[in-house]
C-alpha cells in the first residue's frame, strides 16, 4: 500500500518537480522489488538511450495490481493534480528500467501528446551516490539549446520524483559508472 | 598538403572500390590508412557547440579543408562512387566525454556524399562515439573510429545520421574532419 499520502511543496525551478520520500509501505516495497526483479527485460538502445526495459501498463499480476493503484488510483491523481495545479489526470502508463553499468539516458523533455506529469519510482534498494551516476539531472536551457545543469538528484530508495512535462522539462539520467542495478518504475500522468 | 595512398590511386583497387560502394543499402567505402597524415600538424580552434536534445560538441573548420576542396580529392572521390558531387561544407568536430549528436535528418539537404576523416587516437570501442547510418527500410550502418580511416558514404533526403554518446569514462576524443558534397 501507499505509505506517503500527502506530497510535500514543489521545487519551481527550472520546472516543477517533487520529490515524495517513503511512498510505499515496507510490505509493498518488498513486494514490488521481488516482482521486478524475475521480470524477463529487454535490452533497449538508441542514439537516445541504453537500458533495459518492462512495459508494466497492461500486466496483471497481483502485486503490479496494486502497485499501479498506489501510484494511479483517483485519490492520488486528484492530489498529483491539485499540487501541481494542473487539470484531472485520467489514467497513468508505467514500465520497469534497470540501468546497469554504462546504461544512460540523454537529455530530452518528455514532451508526447497526453502526457501531463512525468513520474519515477526509485527501488535501487543499495545508498547510491553521486560517483556511481544514475542521477536525475535537471537542466535550465536557453533559447539557443545551450542548457546548464541546475540539480542532480541522487535516486533514493522508495523515492518517487515527479514533475510537470513541458517545453522547459529537460532531463537525463547520467550515465552509470559502477557496477550496480538502478532499478525504476517511470511512466506517466496523462490528460 | 596529406598525399593519398598510392593504392587507393591504383586502377584496380578503384575498380574494388566502386564495386564494393555500389553493393550495401548505405552505399559506402572504409579506407584506413587513406593519408599520409603524420608530416600534417595540427591544432584546430574548437567552440562548444550545443542543442539540448540535439547535439553537444566542440566544432572548427576542418583540419583539412584545402585538401577537401583539392581537385586530387574530388577526382578519387569520383573515381570510387561513380559520381558527379561538387563540394560544399566541411567542419572539424569533436567528442569528449558526455557528448552526443542524436539522429537527424535535414529534409532540406539534397542527395549526397559525406566524407569522414577520422583524427581519433587510442580509442576503445566501449567509449561509443562511432557513427551511425539508419533509414526507414535500410539496413543501419555503423562506423568505429579508426584512427587515419576515409568514410564515404551516400545519404539521400530522408536519411538519419548521428554520433553516438560517449562514455564519461573515455579518456580521449573522438575527432573528426566531416565534409559533404552534393550530387550533381
Amino acid at each position: 500500500m501507499r505509505n506517503a499520502e500527502k506530497i510535500p511543496e514543489l521545487y519551481k525551478t527550472p520546472f516543477p518537480h517533487v520529490i515524495v520520500k517513503d511512498f510505499l509501505d515496507e510490505q509493498t516495497l518488498d513486494l514490488v522489488t521481488y516482482a521486478l526483479a524475475g521480470l524477463e527485460y529487454d535490452f533497449d538502445e538508441s542514439d537516445l538511450f541504453s537500458y533495459l526495459s518492462f512495459g508494466l501498463t497492461d500486466v496483471d499480476h497481483p502485486v503490479i495490481n496494486i502497485l499501479r493503484d498506489d501510484l494511479g488510483d483517483e485519490f492520488w491523481r486528484k492530489k498529483v493534480a491539485e499540487k501541481f495545479g494542473v487539470k484531472e489526470l485520467s489514467k497513468i502508463d508505467l514500465s520497469a528500467y534497470v540501468y546497469g553499468l554504462g546504461s544512460f539516458l540523454l537529455p530530452h523533455d518528455d514532451q508526447v501528446e497526453g502526457r501531463i506529469i512525468a513520474y519515477s519510482l526509485h527501488l535501487t534498494d543499495i545508498e547510491m551516490t553521486e560517483k556511481m551516476g544514475g542521477a536525475l539531472d535537471i537542466y535550465e536551457a536557453d533559447e539557443s539549446g545551450k542548457s546548464s545543469l541546475v540539480k542532480s538528484i541522487v535516486p533514493e530508495y522508495n523515492s518517487l520524483i515527479m514533475f510537470e512535462v513541458s517545453d522547459k522539462s529537460w532531463h537525463q539520467v547520467s550515465e552509470i559508472l559502477a557496477d550496480i542495478q538502478r532499478l525504476t518504475v517511470t511512466g506517466w500522468y496523462h490528460g | 598538403m596529406a598525399d593519398i595512398n598510392f593504392y587507393y590511386l591504383e586502377e584496380a583497387t578503384l575498380s574494388n572500390l566502386k564495386r564494393i560502394f555500389k553493393s550495401s543499402d548505405f552505399p559506402f567505402v572504409r579506407l584506413s590508412k587513406f593519408l599520409d597524415i603524420d608530416s600534417v600538424k595540427y591544432s584546430p580552434k574548437l567552440m562548444n557547440e550545443e542543442n539540448i536534445g540535439y547535439f553537444k560538441r566542440q566544432q572548427g573548420s576542418a583540419i583539412l579543408e584545402d585538401f577537401w576542396k583539392s581537385k586530387e580529392f574530388t577526382n578519387f572521390l569520383k573515381g570510387v562512387t561513380g559520381l558527379n558531387s561538387t563540394f560544399s561544407s566541411s567542419k572539424h568536430l569533436s567528442y569528449s566525454a558526455g557528448d552526443y549528436s542524436l539522429l537527424h535528418t535535414d529534409e532540406s539537404e539534397p542527395d549526397r556524399l559525406a566524407v569522414v576523416y577520422d583524427f581519433t587516437k587510442n580509442w576503445r570501442l566501449e567509449w561509443g562515439g562511432y557513427d551511425l547510418y539508419t533509414s526507414p527500410g535500410k539496413e543501419p550502418l555503423i562506423c568505429n573510429r579508426d584512427y587515419g580511416s576515409l568514410m564515404i558514404v551516400k545519404l539521400e533526403k530522408g536519411d538519419l545520421s548521428c554520433t553516438r554518446y560517449v562514455s564519461l569514462k573515455s579518456k580521449e576524443e573522438a575527432v573528426i574532419d566531416f565534409v559533404t558534397y552534393v550530387l550533381d
